[in-house]
């Protein structure tokens, strides 16, 4: 499945599959304020102040546009939660903290097309009445920050931010500031990232209240991921129908996966990188297609479908559709971020799951013993047996442990808890085999680890 | 793991007559950054941001001084600054090197390159070279995946590297 033409990646080279004419990533260029408005840039803003919020924001909730930070969650549906203005301020807070393993595809459009994350960014506090945006990002992402000021900087200039309104065509004004952060993957979750900007640490909070009632400094915030106020763009310029016309309905009878999608492929392709395509390619395409195939020719092994969190695709889910329904259709926690990790034949799984939990422990932001302890636990007990130092109870206590923490069994605050849960589990029933060979048989069965009742489930 | 805390019995506090929060640095604050969030306080990670940048850590005694410009308690500071991996109480070397840890250059062979700078710099992660000039990190996903394995030299993502290539580019570094 290929697009015809580039939507979100207008601007930028290279990011088609192999034989389009998409131009080559080494012509990337980051594209300047003035470059964009001759390209017709911020068009989509000017059409949008000469409209009714409310028809804003209908437009995109027709477009049925999913989040693109994880959670897929309906971009409209979410600003519609927003109470009814009141005179006090309201903020969007733009989450660029992409730090989920195996994610890079909000770095590209930072470097390279910043203007136009901004102008989703401009339609959206327009639609929203949010009078101050503030672009979150990552503290490793030194040099995207400076683009990015040097961009915000350019849109205030061009009237696009601050001064007598938007684009000096509307009395609603608006203030965009960078806010970077420093070091923290939990600051990417939507309440600790609210904490982040604060000025606190970025321990999530308990929901509700949702952040579009009580947010940023106790007042009413929309989060939203960059790539979901990018695509917010071309949606206003072209309608929700078009809109609608890429990407795939579900086939199983959920809400359906429109519109393109950043795909940022990594590990053992011969040519990783953030490809656009539409959603419902398949991981295979993307590889063969997009990404040159395996790399060496090396057979396929597995995949971590979107960001480490999701969980990983076995050897014989090769073809999975990547889209809104993965996680249903292949035993997942879902699409993610559509940036899909990948290994080959010679990948030592047990390894894989070792480098996750050590990532997930890592990050714990510590304020849920289910999520420190557990995380604690289930790196030693993945140490032990990539050591070849476990017997098959150390297996089971692993996945019981897997099993018992996160949001869904509820008993954590945020969803890093499932993440870990979720990527490990995953791993280890898909590739069971490779775990059992690590383990010797244990001499007395475990007795007495049942946590919770549904430790067992998948 | 921001939670874990370092033992701080055996820690020097530091204190200097000279202020870190310089009259400038705080008039420069109080109009760029103050005014851009609702309450003093958003201005922490900016200013803390600034202080890590050019001090290369953010001292007790920093933290007491920016407390005052912001008006709120030192320990409110030092928990946040206790939170994040990029603030350091101790100062950093001249240059950062950080070594992506995470499955994409795990995968990609991300340890023969931490191992070759191991032993080339004579330091363990986390340790600063003794003539202060380079402090050496494993960090977990760095967001540059398509260029595993990578690293953060300073402000600069780099990769995909070899364990030389690596080295060398450590030895470009003044
Ligand atoms: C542990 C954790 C980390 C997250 N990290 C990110 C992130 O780095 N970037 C992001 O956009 N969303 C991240 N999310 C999802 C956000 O909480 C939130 O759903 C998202 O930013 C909303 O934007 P969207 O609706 O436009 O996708 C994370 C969630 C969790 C639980
Ligand atoms: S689940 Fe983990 S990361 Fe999330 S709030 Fe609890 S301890 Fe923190
Ligand atoms: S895994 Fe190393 S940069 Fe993402």
């Amino acid at each position: 499945m290929f697009l015809d033409e580039p939507v979100l990646t207008k601007n930028i080279p290279g990011c088609g599959p192999l034989q389009s004419t998409w131009g080559r990533a080494e012509d990337r260029t980051v594209t300047t304020g003035k470059t964009y408005r001759d390209r017709g840039g911020y068009a989509a803003l000017e059409k949008c102040i000469g409209m009714e919020s409310s028809a804003i924001i209908d437009e995109v909730k027709n477009a049925i546009l999913r989040g693109r930070g994880g959670a897929g969650f309906p971009a409209g549906m979410k600003w519609s939660f927003l109470p009814p203005e009141d005179g006090q301020p309201r903020y969007l807070a733009i989450n660029c903290d992409e730090a989920e393993p195996g994610t890079f595809k909000d770095r590209l459009l930072v470097d390279f097309d910043p203007h136009l994350v901004l102008e989703g960014i401009a339609i959206a506090c327009w639609a929203c009445k949010l009078d101050h945006a503030y672009f979150f990002i990552r503290g490793e992402y030194p040099s995207q920050a400076i683009t990015m000021q040097r961009a915000i900087d350019e849109a205030y200039e061009m009237g696009v931010f601050g001064g007598n309104g938007l684009l000096g065509k509307c009395d609603f004004k608006v203030d965009c500031t960078l806010h970077r952060g420093a070091g923290a993957y939990i600051c990417g979750e939507e309440t600790g990232l609210l904490e982040a900007i604060e000025g606190r640490r970025g321990w999530p909070r308990l929901k509700p209240p949702f952040p579009a009632v009580k947010g940023l400094f106790g007042r009413p915030t929309i989060v939203n991921n960059v790539e979901t106020l990018a695509a917010v763009v071309p949606i206003m310029e072209k309608g929700a129908p078009w809109w609608q016309g890429i990407g795939v309905e579900s086939s199983i009878g959920g809400p359906p996966s429109y519109g393109t999608k950043l795909m940022g492929v990594s590990g053992h392709v011969e040519k990783p990188g953030v490809y656009e395509a539409p959603l419902g390619v398949s991981l295979k395409c993307l590889v063969e297609d997009y990404c040159g195939g395996m790399r060496g020719g090396k057979g396929f092994k597995a995949a971590i479908a979107g960001g480490a969190s999701m969980g990983i695709l076995s050897t014989d889910q090769y073809e999975a559709e990547m889209d809104f329904d993965i996680g249903r259709k292949y035993d997942l926690m879902g699409l993610g971020t559509a940036c899909p990790t990948v290994f080959d034949e010679d990948t030592d799984m047990v390894a894989v799951a070792r480098n996750l939990s050590r990532f997930f422990k890592n990050e714990s932001c510590g304020q849920c013993t289910p999520c420190r302890e557990g995380a604690q636990w289930m790196f030693k007990l993945l140490s032990r047996i990539e050591a070849g130092e476990a017997d098959s109870n150390d297996l089971d206590m692993l996945l019981e442990l897997a099993g018992s923490m996160g949001i869904m069994p509820g008993t954590t605050i945020c969803g890093l808890a499932d993440g870990h849960n979720w990527a490990v589990r995953t791993v280890v029933n898909k590739f069971r085999g490779e775990f059992e060979s690590r383990v010797r048989p244990a001499k007395t069965a475990l007795q007495g680890v049942a946590l919770t009742s549904s430790a067992s489930g998948s | 793991m921001s939670w874990t805390v370092k033992p701080s019995r055996t820690q020097k506090i530091e204190s200097r007559t000279e202020p870190y929060l310089t009259e400038e640095a705080k008039a420069k604050y109080e109009k760029d950054l103050i005014p851009r969030y609702p309450e003093r306080r958003g201005a922490l990670l900016p200013i803390l941001h600034d202080l890590q940048h050019h001090e290369r850590c953010v001292s007790h005694q920093a933290m007491v001084e920016v407390a005052q410009f912001l008006q709120i308690t030192p320990g409110e500071v030092l928990d946040t600054v206790s939170f994040y991996e990029e603030f350091h109480v101790e100062p950093v070397g001249r240059h950062v090197v950080a070594v992506c840890q995470s499955v994409a250059c795990e995968a990609c062979g991300h340890a023969a390159v931490l191992d070759h700078l191991k032993d080339k710099l004579g330091i363990d992660e986390h340790e600063t070279t003794p003539d202060g000039k380079i402090t050496l990190l494993a960090l977990e996903c760095l967001g540059a995946c398509e260029k595993a394995p990578c690293m953060l030299r300073n402000d600069e993502l780099v990769g995909p590297l070899t364990p030389d290539q690596a080295a060398r580019l450590v030895d470009e570094l003044e």
